[in-house]
């Protein structure tokens, strides 16, 4: 009989997994976390190099940060050869800066621009970014559309063009999402204290001789919406639905209900379906409502029935069934030095690396401020029973062009996940900041850069 | 000596009940395994619709004592009624061995291309590696670190980004 072959793994130096196939050691380190994986690449100088390889630290990037922002840096920095994922899941792990650069026209040039306002909303969609309505001085509603054609070059001044005026009509408060290459906006309040219900969906279009331009036209949807509201919050949630949560509604009575809008393939027709659970958030407006990911968003924030500003953190999954509101808990005490929270009248986008990025909004004492600081969510979908720890908490240093402190400003986030472009707000006046009759509303675009070493 | 041609489909259930294939291992010992079980590993199911039923299948990569365990395996896995939990339980159970046990599983499971074994034993070893410092992963695969003391310490500093 002939030496038999067997399938024992057994080399001469006794060791079986350095013996694996490297597609094996693969699956099975993506099972891993990835200081679990740092580890194992520090036991030898073979599992070394295929511990650190670029190809298996692309899959951890996608596994943890999800494929579009992998995607939109690849794309935004091709280079011959390799790609050092291994760095950058690094750099971005240790994320603690943002440059900003002030975008805005300076006096002297011939472009028409975008009045100063606030509540209105910015989004950016189909390589542009798109402006709408808001509130003005007076108390006055506006109702122009604005188009900025960006592309790949995220810094450059922008040439703004008012495409569309009258229809939708005047609002602020209103919500606009993105939807694949959609835009839809529902609700706002008009300058005679209306709160709306209507439902409006955008396209960008080309147009031959007037450049770039955007189409708006009313939602048909069932006879069941969601009671009229404004300074509510949304987001787009499984790339296919918006969901809404609380605002302001009639008699200025402050909400607590949760909405989800379906639509149709071709964004035809939408069906508008309340979701009711138990526990919910308590009523607010002013809060922000972040999609992480999938059939979860972030809810933090706003004021409250009692005038109170809050500092809660809640996670809507609708994943299965009707869905579940969870409230996550986190010490005060254990948030680092400058980080205060609570929040009203902020801004929060989900940006690179998996992290909720809020910027400005008032403090308890109705100071407008003007900082950085991210909430690492990550770790969230998977212990949503045990607190946030204190280290998911971390204020931003803030580099080049600073802000001033705003609220009820927007923002929106480009497809990398790395650039963020903030516009508008209130700030506070040269009077008391506690005088309404202090405000100042702002017109300017900046962008907020999250510093990576590449 | 049966006579009678396979069934034309591989995917649908056995034409008569507990059809039987034979396997030969590596070192000459026979097992016998239901159709439906077989169908578990990708390769056997090639080799079942080439017509080669009747005579044992040679599974050169294979030792019995391996080989046992697998036609255990997909033996379970092709039970019907068994729910999730049981059977996860029993799956913990299969893979509770010693270390070079799993080894051996998981590359009798890529041999034989049998998806849920393969992804049960690497999450066995994930399990193995989680947690553990190098020192500790060191120890218990038995690997011989040939890093020069200076190696070691550059190592140590070019990767300590990951532990703040």
């Amino acid at each position: 009989m002939a030496e038999a072959r067997t399938s024992t793994s057994t080399t001469t130096d006794g060791s079986p997994i350095s013996n694996l196939a490297p597609d094996h050691l693969f699956s099975i380190l993506l099972l891993l976390p990835f200081d679990s994986i740092v580890c194992f690449s520090m036991t030898c100088k073979k599992l070394r190099t295929l511990a650190c390889s670029d190809a298996l630290w692309e899959s951890i990037c996608r596994r943890d940060w999800g494929p579009t922002l992998v995607d939109a840096l690849k794309s935004s920095y091709y280079r011959e050869g390799e790609f050092p994922w291994m760095k950058i899941y690094n750099h971005v792990l240790h994320l603690d800066s943002v440059a900003c650069h002030n975008l805005s026209e300076t006096g002297g040039g011939e472009m028409v621009l975008p009045s100063p306002r606030a509540s209105h909303s910015l989004n950016f969609v189909s390589d542009c970014l798109v402006l709408f309505g808001g509130g003005c001085e007076g108390g006055r509603h506006l109702d122009d559309t604005w188009v900025a054609y960006i592309g790949q070059d995220f810094r450059r001044r922008l040439r703004w063009q008012r495409v569309n005026s009258g229809s939708p009509s005047g609002r602020f408060g209103h919500t606009c999402v993105v939807i694949g290459d959609f835009l839809v906006l529902f609700g706002g309040i008009n300058d005679h204290g209306n709160r709306q219900n209507d439902t409006w969906v955008g396209q960008v279009a080309g147009h031959e001789t007037l450049g770039i331009t955007l189409l708006w036209r009313l939602l048909d949807v069932d006879s069941i919406v969601p009671p009229a509201r404004g300074a509510h919050a949304a987001c787009c949630i499984d790339d296919r639905k918006m969901v809404v949560y609380g605002g302001i509604g009639l008699y200025g009575v402050r909400l607590g209900d949760t909405w989800v809008l379906e639509l149709s393939e071709n964004f035809c027709l939408g069906r508008w379906h309340e979701v009711v659970t138990q526990p919910s958030p308590p009523a607010r407006s002013g809060h922000s409502l972040t999609c992480i990911g999938g059939s979860l968003a972030v809810l933090f924030g706003g004021r409250g029935l009692g005038y109170e500003v809050l500092n809660d953190v809640w996670l809507l999954d609708l994943s299965e069934g009707n869905g579940t509101w969870v409230e996550l808990f986190y010490e005060l005490s254990d948030i680092p030095d400058g980080v205060c929270l609570p929040r009203v009248g902020h801004s929060a986008n989900l940006v690179l690396g998996g992290r909720l990025l809020i910027h400005g909004g008032e403090d308890s004492c109705r100071n407008r401020k003007n900082d950085f600081w991210v909430l690492d969510i990550k770790a969230i979908p998977s212990i949503r029973f045990q607190p946030i720890e204190g280290k998911s908490w971390k204020r931003l240093n803030s580099k080049g062009y600073k802000p001033n402190g705003r609220s009820f400003h927007r923002t929106c986030a480009d497809h990398s996940g790395r650039y963020l472009y903030v516009y508008g707000g209130m700030m506070d006046g040269l009077i008391q900041p506690a005088e309404s009759s202090g405000l100042r509303f702002d017109g300017e675009l900046f962008l907020a850069e999250l510093m990576l070493r590449l | 000596m049966s006579s009678s041609p396979p069934p034309s489909s591989a995917a649908a259930s056995p034409s008569c009940p507990k059809k039987m294939i034979a396997l030969r291992s590596s070192d000459g010992e026979t097992f016998e395994i239901e159709e439906a079980a077989a169908l578990q590993s990708k390769t056997l199911e090639n080799m079942i619709d080439e017509d080669c039923a009747g005579t044992p299948i040679p599974l050169p990569n294979v030792t019995g004592k391996i080989l046992a365990k697998v036609v255990e395996f997909c033996s379970k896995h092709a039970e019907p009624g068994v729910d999730d939990e049981s059977l996860r339980a029993w799956d913990a159970e299969f893979v509770n061995v010693e270390q070079a046990t799993v080894f051996d599983y998981i590359l009798a499971a890529n041999f034989l291309e049998i998806p849920t074994l393969l992804n049960l034993t690497c999450n066995v070893v994930a399990d193995m590696i989680r947690g553990k410092t190098p020192d500790e992963i060191r120890k218990f695969f038995n690997i011989k670190s040939i890093f020069s003391p200076e190696e070691e310490e550059e190592v140590r500093r070019e990767n300590h980004w990951a532990f703040e």
